[in-house]
């Protein structure tokens, strides 16, 4: 068993993968699959970094091995470290910052803000929170990985918390819009002739927001706002 | 100096070419040099509305392209002797020219008018970006539906993605019983959604269809449609003008009246 072609040691946070130096590249892939989807079961669904060792790998080499491991197993790579010394704390490193995504929380903290009427076919795409000075008229979209404030009238597409985070909310003085997508939770306005609509219902501010998966509007209240976490 | 207003609306059928003829013709009374480019090559019309299509020898394509003289291009109208058109080609499509080309050629027209007019195309393609290339300031036409009124809005935001903020609007073929049984939007209805300054509103009117018809834009006579358009032609000149009352009194006093007349 000593001249095994590919071996797999693992510790808490990482792979280490030893391939063996002589054996080509295409033969190589085929027992990395091989391995890693007999071992598939014992690994589970798991994050995980990755070392390659025993072999050196060019990037689009490294790449190729990345996709043939997750296309064998539940095993996510988000990291492929090189060299080996003080390994483990790396590679712990690298599992932890992914598991903390700092880049999210700042999103919610961290705001713009935007002045002017979005008009149809305008995009206004923002990686953190967006305050609105003015319109997002019907056709018009605004995508934030945070929140959304609109000081005016939501008649436009609005997609908050753009990378799935379901806490984010919408907020506008005059809430009407084709669409709201919180998260992975769309909702669109009710169907009807436009025309007939006479004078909009109300004009009180109204937050959009998700709760057990439906998205809800209410007017703002001191209560709703309670329940809003940031 | 002159001014260069382009009236353009993205949706087609809403009135820019009769829109352009009128407040051509109605700046010409006011004693304004006028000059109107018919910028949809290919789907000539202009010269139709204003009567004048036996009279195109040169057009846009042939000065770009340089085959002859802007003056020769030129169409003197036949009823004021201030007013000119450049029509545009029909045997050709909007790539026969560039903005840059557009810019250069109302650099040179500049200097002999006082408003050069632009009928734009529908659309937001080629004919579009020539058309507001050389332009300083926008007149968007839309009806009172949404679909029209969606694509003005569409329009505003690529007017103002290219630098040009002097954007005013005129809402065509309203109709006021309509308005007031709540089966059209209002002119305020427009305005909300679109948030530009209303430069006029013209009412839908039968005599328009004839004028068009007969070639013999109606701005500055005593019809409803004909006296919106000349308090527009009006209104682009600065002046003050209060927006008309555009009721049709149709009620039973108002045809005894009628009889009397």
């Amino acid at each position: 068993m000593a001249n095994q072609p590919v071996i797999i040691k693992s510790n808490k946070y990482g792979l280490i993968v030893i391939l063996d130096a002589k054996l080509s590249w295409e033969e190589l892939k085929k027992e990395v699959a091989e391995k890693f989807s007999s071992s598939a079961k014992f690994f589970g669904e798991v994050q995980m970094a990755v070392c390659f060792q025993g072999r050196d790998l060019s990037l689009e080499e490294e790449m190729e091995l990345v996709e043939v491991i997750s296309a064998n197993c539940q095993i996510q790579i988000v990291s492929i470290i090189d060299g080996n010394e003080a390994l483990e704390t790396q590679m712990q490193k690298a599992v932890e910052e992914r598991e903390e995504n700092p880049t999210d929380l700042m999103n919610l903290q961290d705001g713009r803000f935007y002045k002017g009427t979005l008009r149809s076919g305008q995009v206004l795409e923002s990686e953190t929170s967006v305050i609105i000075l003015g319109d997002v008229n019907p056709g018009a979209r605004v995508i934030s990985k945070g929140n959304v404030i609109v000081l005016g009238t939501l008649k436009g597409n609005i997609f908050v918390g753009a990378a799935g985070n379901e806490a984010a909310f919408v907020a506008a003085l005059s809430m009407d819009p084709m669409q709201i997508r919180i998260g992975d939770v769309i909702a669109r306005c009710s169907d009807g002739a436009p025309v007939k609509k006479k004078k909009k219902a109300d004009d009180t501010p109204k937050i959009a927001y998700v709760e057990d998966g439906n998205i809800y509007i209410e007017p703002i209240t001191k209560e709703v706002l309670n329940d809003i976490r940031l | 100096m002159s001014e260069v207003i382009v009236i353009t609306s993205g949706k087609g059928g809403v009135g820019k070419t009769t829109s352009t003829a009128n407040i051509g013709t109605g700046l010409a009374k006011l004693g304004k040099n006028v000059v109107m480019i018919d910028t949809d090559i290919g789907l000539r019309n202009l010269d139709v509305v204003m009567g004048l299509e036996n009279r195109i020898v040169y057009n846009l394509v042939d000065v770009v392209e340089g085959n002859c003289r802007i003056k020769q291009a030129l169409i003197k109208d036949k009823r004021y002797p201030n007013l000119a058109l450049l029509p545009s080609a029909q045997t050709r499509d909007k790539t026969a020219v560039n903005p840059e080309q557009m810019v250069k050629l109302i650099e040179e027209l500049r200097g002999e008018f006082d408003y050069i007019l632009l009928d734009c195309p529908a659309g937001i393609e080629q004919g579009f970006k020539n058309a507001i290339a050389a332009a300083d300031r926008a007149i968007i036409v839309t009806t009172p539906e949404v679909s029209a009124i969606r694509d003005a809005d569409r329009i505003i935001g690529l007017l103002e993605a290219n630098e040009i903020h002097k954007i005013d609007l005129i809402v065509n073929r309203l109709r006021m019983d309509m308005v007031k049984r709540g089966d059209m939007m209002s002119i305020e209805d427009v305005i909300d959604i679109l948030a530009i300054d209303l430069i006029g509103a013209v009412p839908d009117d039968e005599s328009i269809v004839i004028a068009t018809n007969q070639g013999e834009p109606l701005a500055g006579d005593s019809s409803m449609a004909g006296t919106a358009y000349m308090n527009i032609c009006k209104r682009v000149l600065g002046e003050e003008v209060p927006l008309m009352n555009m009721e049709v009194n149709n009620g039973f006093f108002a045809k005894v009246a009628k009889l009397f007349k």
